[in-house]
């Protein structure tokens, strides 16, 4: 078992890592903004799926995994533009819509790809990576962490913008205020409305870009349902982090850490339940974000619409 | 009394064609739902045309509802019941609760998979197969031409089908060359779709020493293939990629080593048959080498004298000198992994 165990394998476990944690880190970013607004968005599966499509159908067209991630980014945003305008601005239910914009991306992403690429199977080739002169160098983590794709490292720097935005800028307080007390930020004269808008644009934005990077660097290629789920599990980070973009970053990577750890159990040949084998990235993301993220709450006016002048 | 006589037989014979008719179930058309495109080069694509070929050899229609993802097919299934199919094939293992169910509401005969106990006369059939026999030979071969001497089996999920296969490639590689280390890995519960699963895993299986991947999935099968083209084996050299079910070699990029090619239009046909002779349900249904139903799939990537060696070792399966039975029970390979691993 041992001789399995070589720094190739557990840089690629780790490479592996990464790669599964990026897009759960863009999901779960955007959708931490969403909810800090006060807006549920379920829809995000279905903006990650789009994102993954037209991410790859751009990367594909040009040759460019830049113009992919741009129009990766761009198709996120325009389904969460449906949730503005349903959710947002007519107040229906968020949970309805974005059940429904999930199902609708799903057919959709589905039937684009049978029309274009269901007799071809196009695959990109492998992404160019970014190389962090002497850190790339250390043993097992330096290949891992320290030659990864440019978007990586933008990702994590995401994760301290919305800290900075949160905590130190006019636009986090009024997010807060859109999700806590509406009402009061309305009064204050800020745009209720406006904000809400611009959290789930932004969700939609980074979800999309997220979907991109599953298709484009994580696959290779865009088959219907690729995200298999990710978009939920980045609500699932976000609920759990409860406002704190640091810790969606860790649960991210602890999502990713566990993928990997499962396989490395397997490939050690370990003879338990391969189901029970793959509910620990679950079950550690839960306890851990569980543990230390508990005394942060989620806003008051979560899924609530709201409505000038209703008491 | 002439007169009598002429009625009496012919009430006779038209009572024995009216009842010889309400006996022999009439099937006018047959329905599949697939959970993704039948256009996969894989299980989707290979359940689609089996149908469509074995509705066309009876002179019936073939429906097609595809792409149907993995979640509730009730609706489908009850819409094409009320339009009237005589047989509605359920072509996931994750339709084999929902499909008896409609089945049983409606009345319309289903045919699911990898649920056996399921099964009940005139109303639901389990075509669970097994592409062991196909599997058994494709070990053999990877072994002979596994350069690191490693190689590895990637699966989305743990059904009895690809569990069969999954073991019985293990003990090819075994029986060829006991040496050979054999790693095996799975992306998810019910990872169908996952392509970036099944390229991170693929990855990982190719960075432990892997130089030839078996693979089984649906969509993730796509990654694996992705993973095998834009990764070097640990010797530096090409890593190849044996596919199942399916024949991939339109989209390969001389990567496809082989493929374990399922033809599932013979069974088909039996069910067809089956509903006709009112036998519906009450059998179990196998595809082998023996009449081609299942065949290993010749590549550029193959030398003449390892293919040579495989189609003798086909006809000694064949001919049952050697005997491969299949193992459905995700235990029971996982078992035989470690084993085959010491």
């Amino acid at each position: 078992m041992s001789d399995l165990f070589t720094n190739v394998f557990l840089s690629a476990l780790l490479f592996g890592a990464v790669t599964a944690a990026v897009p759960l880190l863009l999901a779960g970013l955007g959708e931490q903004m969403s909810e800090k607004s006060g807006v549920l968005n379920i829809g995000i599966e279905g903006m990650m799926l789009m994102g993954a499509y037209t991410g790859f159908l751009g990367a594909y067209l040009t040759n460019s995994l830049w113009f992919g991630f741009l129009t990766g980014a761009v198709g996120g945003l325009l389904v969460s533009c449906i949730m503005v305008i349903l959710c947002v601005r007519h107040g229906l239910n968020q949970i309805v819509i974005g059940i429904g914009l999930t199902l609708g991306c799903e057919g959709l992403t589905a039937l684009l790809h049978h029309f274009q690429f269901s007799r071809t199977y196009p695959r990109l080739p492998a992404a160019d990576p970014t190389v962090i002169p002497i850190l790339s160098d250390i043993p097992v983590i330096g290949p891992a962490f320290f030659k990864q794709h440019l978007l990586v490292y933008i990702a994590v720097l995401l994760v301290f913008v919305a800290t900075f935005i949160y905590r130190r800028t006019q636009l986090g307080l009024n997010l807060q205020a859109a999700g806590d007390k509406p009402a009061a930020l309305d009064v204050s004269g800020v745009d209720v409305f406006r904000t809400r808008a611009f959290a789930v644009l932004a969700t939609g934005t980074l979800a999309g870009l997220g979907g991109a990077y599953m298709a484009n660097i994580g696959a290779g290629i865009f088959v219907p349902f690729i995200t298999n789920g990710a978009g939920f599990l980045g609500i699932v980070l976000a609920m759990l982090a409860r406002g704190r973009p640091v810790w969606v970053l860790i649960g991210a990577m602890v999502f990713g850490i566990c993928l990997s750890l499962t396989t490395a159990l397997q490939v050690a040949g370990i003879n338990i339940p391969t189901d029970l084998i793959q509910m620990i990235p679950f079950l550690a993301v839960m306890a851990m974000l569980i543990m230390f993220g508990r005394r942060s709450t989620l806003p008051a006016a979560l899924g609530i619409p709201y409505e000038r002048g209703a008491r | 009394m002439k007169n009598y006589i002429i009625s009496t037989a012919s009430a006779i014979i038209l009572s024995g064609v009216m009842l010889s008719g309400a006996f022999a179930a009439e099937v006018k058309s047959i329905a599949i739902l697939t959970p993704e495109e039948g256009t996969d080069y894989g299980w989707n694509q290979q359940g689609v045309d089996g149908a469509k070929a074995a509705a066309k050899a009876a002179g019936i229609e073939a429906i097609v509802a595809q792409g149907l993802g993995y979640g509730d097919v009730r609706p489908t299934l009850r819409e094409l019941a009320e339009g009237g199919a005589s047989l509605m094939i359920a072509h996931a293992s994750g339709y084999n609760t929902a499909a008896p169910e409609i089945a049983e509401e409606t009345g319309v005969p289903v045919a699911i998979v990898d649920n056996p106990s399921a099964m009940k006369k005139g109303l639901v059939a389990d075509y669970t197969l097994s592409g062991h026999e196909g599997a058994y030979l494709a070990g053999r071969m990877a072994a002979m031409m596994s350069r690191t001497k490693a190689v590895g089996i990637v699966v989305s999920g743990e059904p009895p089908s690809w569990n069969s296969q999954s073991a019985a490639f293990a003990q090819g590689v075994k029986a060829e060359n006991p040496d050979v280390k054999v790693i095996y890995a799975v992306i998810g519960p019910a990872a169908y779709s996952d392509a970036a699963g099944g390229k991170r895993v693929t990855e990982s299986v190719i960075a432990a020493g892997a130089d030839i991947i078996f693979g089984q999935g649906n969509g993730s099968s796509f990654g694996m293939l992705q993973a095998v083209e834009t990764t070097k084996a640990t010797d530096g050299g090409k890593v190849y990629f044996i596919d199942v079910i399916g024949d991939k070699s339109p989209i390969d990029k001389g990567y496809l080593l082989s493929s374990v090619i399922w033809n599932i239009e013979p069974v088909y046909a039996a069910m067809i048959e089956d509903l006709k002779n009112d036998t519906f349900g009450t059998k179990s249904y196998s595809i082998g080498l023996a009449d081609d139903s299942l065949k290993l799939l010749k590549t550029p990537q193959i030398p003449d004298d390892v293919w040579a060696k495989v189609q003798t070792l086909r006809e000694d399966v064949i001919s049952g000198a050697i005997k491969v039975e299949p193992i459905f029970e995700a235990t029971q390979v996982r078992a035989l992994m470690s084993d085959v691993k010491e």
